[in-house]
């Protein structure tokens, strides 16, 4: 079975989960003996096939760059520049274009490849991919499956959506053969605010890296030393995320016990918003800001915090709280996330509810059995968790889908 | 001859609130949730009781009535029986009512459905004694028979209820203990020369309190007649047929669509239509049937899961952490002898609270298997451990009050009256001080409803001081 992919990015690509959901994926589909050709969108920071981490799969596996340009995580009327040629002297001929144009652009290359290419059936990740992978179906007339990691209404994080991404989602699940959603509560949203059939679409929950990690040596030694608990955020700085809960939530806890110290790392668009925030509520003194922490970085603060919080306001599906496992540190996370679904061993809250938030953190931070319990038994249920699972279900619908054409 | 034994246990937790960390020191209510949910011990209660006390209740007085062969026995957690005295006094009547029959026992218990017994033995008594006060007042009875909190039994309980005076004690009829054996027999515990152990029959019992609504079930539908038959194909093999279970079987449990109620109706007749087949409570089993053999169980054995231990209870790290903390604070909390700071301590033993924090479903993904008001073990874990901290704090408090009382009443002593000796302190009583009704009067229970009604309605009054008034 030959699988035409069409996503953004891959790892060692800095961007968040999605990358490392198609990654985890596209690994397993391939231990599976099932071909894929992942067609990626040419980034600035792409890397070339020797970077794809498929040591016994690199026969199996084609990459195909398209000269589209997409970042992530932008709004559909944002701009990106693009390097459309070059003059008579060299120098760079550059262009603006809406992502929404890049979205077409991308699209139109996917017709192409899709008729040079022999395959079974089509698998779009994400919104930037979607058009590309209706276009790869009517261009083949093959199956077509849209897998939503996160929706307009999660990057909103409210009804108050980008109408030009809200449409292209809108169409494209229309016309799909199936709808893959990371999660019952994003399923929940398409089949609410997209009006689409709830039988079309089928929950594959993201799986997560099981093996154990090796320990790094500690970082925040001198807060430590002085038995400062860490509270840490990781993540993206964005209205979605509810670091500014998460601000607030610091707040209550500092007025009861000042020994805590609250690291956020990450970057966004929030970043001066959330800055200000510390400032005017006089947490200057009890808040850390890490920057955007990669790799070792980040998984030396993920070891060396007590507990990790995840404030989304709406969470498709919500990596943090596995990573964290993974690396010995419990969690609390809201219930607006899809991770919730699947996780027992952690404290849930409803992002708005500040109150119990800072309840959790200092009753957690309080009674050290609780981290340790949830450290224990969560590591255990994340064993049933490994993307195989995952990988096997899509497996399974690629199959459903494909009975009606070969037999 | 066979006769069957049937137990219904009575027990209503007092569940701790979402008590926050914010709350500690602020707040000295930890059971007083008056929201929607099931955290709010009134409303279970009220609901209980509409769903099961009373309707079943009302059954077991027609059974009573209608067949003076019919016994049972009936265990009751101090905690059912305050609940039931302040939200549903008219539930704590009609039990009344059954007891005063004289062909309904109440057999012994904690107080505080606790688990004392495997943590402090000294306290575990305190709760036994405080128990047999509350039903000798309430019920004019002494329980002969003990059961303890969820089953749980070991040698040396059975030991310590001989040592004390009681002619029975119950416990599950499991085959790690039993081989080859039957449970329909009574067993002398291991170690023990008079005390005779009644075994739950699990299977029969199940049957009523597990399986019966379940429509997935083999024998789904089950009508009293056959459940009548699988108890009479005993006649020869066994002595009593022990049936022990949740009283909320009737009507919370197994809910009324499930045709439970029916059920309970028609069993008692379908039993006795058997010659030779009949009822018995705990005592007269007891005093009918010598044990068959030795009984021996050195680790503890409950009515609990698939296992019948207390992993449910104190399983995993948590729940060790909070009933190690909580029996922690034993000296201190006597040592006070504030009887609002102990009666709080002691709420917070009750098995439930633990119960509540167990997470061995979470790894068979059987999300269902334990019931609990809380959204998640840890939920609880932090409520409860948080209302335990602020008693703490009280305690220590109340500790420093004393010593600073008795340090100031020492100087006085000292200073005004060296050589007399010290006056007797006025503390409070640590167990309060029982105003016992006269038996007599317990005894009349059922007429005192009924003239309870009447003075309600001025009507009936009036016509019997000289007819209406025109």
């Amino acid at each position: 079975m030959r699988v035409l992919t069409f996503g953004w990015e891959f790892p060692p690509s800095k961007n968040g989960g999605l990358g490392v959901a198609c990654f985890g994926l596209t690994r397993e589909l391939l231990h599976k003996g099932v071909e894929v050709i992942f067609v990626l969108p040419k980034t600035q920071d792409t890397m070339g096939d020797a970077q794809f981490r498929f040591a016994d799969d690199e026969r199996l596996l084609k990459v195909r760059h398209t000269d589209a340009l997409l970042k992530p995580y932008q709004q559909a009327g944002s701009t990106v520049d693009v390097i459309v040629g070059y003059d008579k002297n060299g120098k760079a001929i550059i262009r603006s274009r809406t992502i929404i144009e890049e979205v077409h652009r991308f699209a139109h290359q996917a017709a192409l490849i899709a008729q040079e290419e022999d395959f079974d059936i089509i698998h779009a990740h994400d919104w930037t991919s979607y058009l590309a992978g209706v276009a790869a179906k009517i261009a083949s007339g093959k199956k077509l499956i849209l897998h939503v990691h996160a929706t307009s209404f999660d990057q909103a994080a409210s009804d108050n959506v980008d109408p030009a991404i809200y449409k292209i989602e809108k169409e494209c699940f229309d016309v799909a053969d199936k709808v893959v959603a990371v999660s019952q509560y994003t399923k929940d949203i398409i089949v609410r605010k997209h009006h689409v059939s709830p039988d079309k679409v089928e929950v594959v929950h993201n799986g997560c890296d099981t093996h154990e990690p090796e320990r790094l040596p500690p970082t925040l030694q001198e807060l430590k030393k002085q038995g400062k608990k860490i509270v840490l955020y990781h993540g993206r700085i964005s209205i979605q995320k509810g670091v500014d809960y998460f601000v607030q939530a610091a707040r209550r806890v500092v007025d009861a016990d000042s020994n805590v110290i609250f690291v956020i790392s990450g970057w966004g668009d929030m970043i001066t918003q959330v800055i200000e925030q510390v400032g005017r509520m006089g947490l200057s003194e009890n808040v850390r800001f890490a920057g955007a922490l990669w790799e070792s970085d980040r998984d030396r603060m993920y070891q060396s915090a007590d507990i990790v919080v995840m404030p989304s306001v709406s969470e498709p599906f919500g990596l943090v709280p596995l990573e964290a496992l993974q690396h010995g540190t419990p969690s609390i996370i809201t219930k607006q996330s899809g991770v919730a679904e699947v996780i027992t061993h952690v404290l849930k809250v409803d992002f708005w509810d500040i109150e119990e938030m800072a309840n959790q953190i200092l009753s957690s931070l309080r009674y050290p059995t609780i981290r340790h319990q949830m450290v224990t038994e969560g590591k255990l249920q994340m064993q049933g968790m490994a993307w195989r699972f995952a990988a096997a279900k899509i497996e399974r619908i690629y199959r459903s889908l494909l009975q009606y054409i070969t037999t | 001859m066979l006769t069957v034994c049937p137990y219904f246990h009575v027990h209503q937790p007092y569940r701790v609130k979402r008590y926050k960390v914010f709350d500690i020191g602020n707040d000295t209510e930890y059971f007083n949730d008056n929201s929607e949910t099931d955290l709010n011990n009134r409303r279970i209660v009220e609901k209980v009781a509409e769903k099961s006390y009373r309707p079943t209740n009302k059954i077991l007085k027609e059974l009573l009535d209608n067949h003076p062969e019919f016994r049972f026995n009936l265990s009751f957690s101090g905690t059912v029986l305050d609940q039931f005295e302040a939200y549903t006094p008219d539930v704590l009547e009609s039990f009344q009512e059954l007891v005063a029959t004289g062909r309904v026992e109440i057999l012994a218990d904690t107080y505080h459905h606790s688990l004392a017994f495997f943590y402090s033995v000294p306290e575990f008594k305190r709760q036994v004694e405080k128990h047999e006060r509350r039903i000798k007042q309430l019920f004019g009875v002494k329980p002969r028979v003990f059961r303890n909190t969820e089953l749980s039994y070991r040698n040396d309980l059975a030991k310590w209820c001989e040592d004390n005076g009681y002619l029975g004690i119950m416990a599950e009829g499991w085959e790690k203990y039993l081989g080859w054996r039957s449970p329909n027999y009574l067993y002398r515990p291991a170690g023990c020369s008079k005390i005779k152990v009644l075994l739950k029959n699990y299977k029969l019992s199940d049957d009523i309190a597990f399986r019966f609504g379940n429509k997935e079930w083999a024998s789904w539908p089950l009508n009293a007649e056959t459940y009548a038959s699988w108890i009479h194909s005993h006649h020869g093999n066994g002595q009593t047929i022990n049936l022990f279970m949740d009283y909320e079987s009737y009507g919370e449990h197994q809910w009324e669509d499930t045709g439970i109620f029916n059920f309970l109706r028609a069993m008692p007749e379908m039993v006795m239509r058997h010659p030779d087949t009949s009822f018995k409570t705990a005592t007269e089993t007891v005093e009918s049937y010598e044990p068959t053999g030795e009984y021996d169980v050195p680790e503890i054995l409950t009515w609990a899961d698939t296992d019948r231990d207390l992993t449910a209870w104190t399983g995993n790290d948590i729940q060790r952490d909070a009933i190690a903390a909580t029996y922690r604070m034993e000296e201190a909390v006597m040592k006070t002898r504030k009887r609002d700071l102990i009666e709080t301590w002691r709420k917070l033993q009750t098995s439930d609270h633990f119960y509540y924090m167990c997470t061995k479903w979470s790894n068979d993904g059987d999300v269902h298997a334990y019931f609990s008001p809380y959204k998640s073990p840890y939920d609880a874990y932090i409520a409860f451990m948080n209302a335990l901290s602020d008693l703490q704090l009280r305690v220590n408090h109340a500790a420093a009050e004393r010593e600073e009382k008795d340090r100031l009443k020492q100087a006085t002593v000292a200073k005004e009256k060296p050589t007399d000796t010290q006056e007797p302190e006025t503390i409070e009583d640590e167990e309060e001080k029982v105003v016992e009704r006269p038996v007599e009067e317990v005894k009349q229970s059922p007429r005192r409803w009924w003239e309870k009604i009447i003075n309600a309605l001025p009507f009936f009054n009036q016509k019997r001081q000289g007819g209406i008034s025109s």
